[in-house]
């Protein structure tokens, strides 16, 4: 298959809890049906609360990756603050809506708590900037179809923050194991407000 | 019009115009799930059925009790999946008249039907199809198949517009996949069980709802299906419309 | 028994057969299970085209009929015999439908033949195998050998070259005058004898470990564990094989099977007592 979006494989999801979010990748970096990394993490922090996740080409995520670092960087340095999760998420809308002819073929997601309120924050798009706002969760990759039945059974709102990583642990998980070009390993964070846990799952190497 | 009649001459084939874009499926969305108890076997499937973005039905069923206390759905092309459903029907009624009207087991019926799917290899039907029942010794059995005919048995087996949302989910819920008991770091795995039938039925419940939540071709009603060693019986629920 | 073999052998010559099969034909329902199945093809002029156009994933991707595909098994001759190994993944495109596939059909006691390609199309035909074996050996009173058993199978499919079946298998068995014999059949219409085949889409990556390991003086207990390890290896690295490996031995006594080995679990095992998969942290 020469889909851009399924060549090197991933998944990622976010979910809401009671003050506190969770976003959440496999570690599978493929060409095809060959496993080329099991180390290929897919969220990326920008910020002390703020969680960007990227599925889909492998280089238009390192690419975008580096794209807002530099970005974020500099609105600190202008703004002497870190970046809100709202901001980036419209930063990530007009970035990829610049390329509306030619895209990134990427699925990112955003979450994160806001830095002043800790309001949690969560969002999706398409690969052209279309921001999808979701109160409960977000998923994105390969597994979607599967991340979408996971969450959509297993989610419940205001959970606390070891029932939420829990949660989407599971969803995940099973989801992943249901596609062959995810897996490989995962990463879960869980951020509330005075901390951010990140956690490394042991899962199926098949 | 001397269209489809085969030529001797094969170069001729290719210079008379034949049949253009010859396309005989299409999909009629809908999903369907059988999990397997210690003692019994449930089928179940929304009543939905579409065609592009329209609702044909919004209850049509399509688990349907074959006889000999088996339980069969063929979803994905609705005209084959009952062209399959009425050809099987018809067999086993042929199985009757032959031996004295003895019971078909559920193993000879699942092999039986591989040659059905299977005698259509060329032209297949275009259909996900399950059966459940009752084997020998009374335990639960649900058979699944691909559109030509490979079958295995399982435990649990979602088919249909929604197989990828719901089968992960009852990978987790049925057969307890990515559970450990708590406090073993990881060791030790949730030990397998069968469900009773009342938690079965939550769980499928379940599984259509978030479905018909994420899936366009999903909802309206869930009908289920259920084979205990005293016959089949039916429940409906209801599903979101919109 | 003499019975049974006589009215198979002579099917077209023994009256009472003929009489039989006139009555069946002149009954207005199909014979159920016929010995030569007939398979229906659509109305067309070019079936292949047809059914290239609906199930072919490769060259359409968007195609409806999904036909489960990817794999990896393996088979070699050894010292003790032969041994046997296959995993249990099914996927169609990229979806997994099945971790759980029975890879090896059992022929009979002496006869096992390995899956790989189309799920269906191998369990059909092996099965059908299976039958064609049992009947010969009604005919002749004797175990058919490992060479006639595969070419049933490789004239079979060349019958419908061409046509799309997709099966790439590999009979082993043993026999007496054969010893322990390994056959690479496949849907072009390869037949193929050896002792040593990897087959499917993780077939290299079984190669890369088994070629590396094998020697023909294994011991039992090697041979499996390096059967399962190449096996394991291809897994790893396969996205379209995983699930489970199953293993089966085989010397003149007939085949046994030596279980089913969960990758999630026997993964870890291996790594850890191996100290091999450094590529893997956990």
């Amino acid at each position: 298959m020469s889909d851009p979006f399924s060549i090197n494989g991933g998944s990622a999801v976010a979910m809401v809890g009671k003050d506190c979010i969770a976003i959440a990748s496999d570690l599978r970096l493929g060409n095809q049906s060959l496993g080329v990394s099991n180390n290929f993490e897919k969220i990326f922090g920008f910020g002390d609360k703020c969680f960007l996740g990227l599925t889909g080409l492998a280089t238009d995520v390192l690419t975008l990756k580096e794209t807002f670092r530099f970005k974020t960087n500099l609105y600190k340095l202008r703004e002497e603050r870190s970046i809100e999760p709202e901001t980036l998420a419209n930063l990530v809308s007009s970035t990829l809506y610049e390329r509306r002819f030619g895209p990134y073929f990427v699925s990112p997601i955003v979450a994160g708590l806001g830095h002043k309120d800790n309001k949690p924050f969560i969002c999706g798009f398409d690969s052209i900037g279309c921001i999808d706002f979701a109160k409960d969760f977000i998923v994105s990759g390969t597994a979607s179809d599967q991340l979408y039945g996971m969450c959509e059974s297993l989610y419940e709102p205001d959970l606390e923050p070891e029932q939420l990583f829990e949660t989407i642990s599971q969803a995940l998980l099973n989801a992943v194991d249901r596609d062959a070009l995810s897996g490989w390993g995962a990463v879960v964070y869980i951020v509330t407000k005075d901390k951010v846990v990140k956690r490394v799952l042991k899962t199926r190497q098949d | 019009m001397q269209t489809t009649v085969a030529s001797e001459y094969s170069n001729e084939i290719h210079s008379v115009p034949i049949e253009h874009r010859f396309n005989p499926y299409s999909d009629n969305g809908g999903t369907v799930l059988g999990i397997a108890g210690e003692d019994f076997a449930v089928l179940a499937g929304d009543t939905r059925q579409v065609e592009g973005y329209s609702i044909q039905s919004r209850y049509e069923p399509k688990i349907f009790d074959v006889g000999d206390n088996i339980v069969m759905t063929a979803n994905g092309f609705a005209a084959d999946g009952v062209a399959l459903i009425d050809k099987f029907r018809q067999q086993l009624k042929w199985y009757k008249f032959d031996n004295f009207g003895g019971k078909l087991e559920i193993k000879s019926a699942a092999r039986y039907i591989q040659h059905l799917l299977y005698g259509k290899r060329f032209f297949p039907y275009y259909v996900s199809t399950l059966i459940a029942g009752l084997d020998e010794e009374g335990k639960g059995a649900v058979y699944s198949y691909d559109p030509v005919g490979s079958y295995e048995r399982e435990q649990c087996r979602a088919g249909g517009a929604a197989a990828s949302l719901i089968m992960p989910f009852l990978d987790n819920q049925v057969n307890f996949k990515n559970q450990f008991i708590p406090g073993t770091d990881g060791k030790e795995k949730k030990p397998l069980k069968y469900l009773t039938l009342e938690e079965v039925i939550e769980l499928v419940r379940d599984a259509f709802s978030s479905a018909t939540e994420r899936h366009i071709y999903v909802g309206d009603g869930l009908e289920i299906k259920i084979v205990t060693k005293d016959g089949v019986r039916t429940e409906y629920y209801p599903l979101k419309r919109d | 028994m003499n019975t049974i073999s006589q009215r198979f052998t002579h099917a077209n010559t023994n009256d009472v057969a003929n009489e039989i099969n006139t009555v069946h034909d002149s009954l207005s329902h199909k014979q159920t299970l016929e010995l030569a199945p007939s398979i229906s093809v659509p109305p067309i002029s070019q079936p292949t085209d047809f059914l290239r156009a609906h199930t072919d994933d490769a060259s359409n991707p968007d195609c409806k009929i999904k036909i489960a595909h990817g794999t990896t098994t393996l088979a070699f001759r050894f010292q003790g015999g032969i041994i046997v190994a296959v995993d249990s993944r099914a996927t169609a495109g990229n979806w997994i439908a099945s971790q759980t596939v029975n890879k090896v059909i059992r022929i009979n006691p002496f006869l096992l033949g390995t899956m790989a390609g189309g799920a269906a199309d191998c369990q059909y035909w092996e099965t059908w195998l299976g039958t064609q074996c049992r009947l010969h050996e009604l005919r002749e009173k004797e175990r058919i050998s490992v060479a006639a058993a595969s070419k049933i199978l490789s004239n079979l499919v060349y019958e419908y070259k061409g046509m799309g079946l997709s099966m790439g298998t590999m009979v082993c068995g043993h026999t007496k005058k054969e010893g322990p014999a390994i056959y690479y059949v496949d849907s072009d219409g390869t037949r193929l004898k050896g002792d040593l085949f990897c087959v499917g889409s993780g077939q290299t990556f079984a190669y890369g470990v088994l070629d590396s390991e094998y020697k023909w003086d294994l011991t039992v207990e090697e041979a499996l564990y390096l059967g399962k390890r190449s096996i394991l290896a291809a897994t790893h690295r396969d996205a379209y094989s995983g699930g489970s490996i199953n293993l089966y031995h085989i010397n003149e006594q007939g085949w046994t099977y030596h279980g089913n080995h969960n990758v999630g679990d026997v993964f870890w095992d291996i790594r850890d007592q191996e100290q091999s998969f450094v590529n893997v942290d956990g």
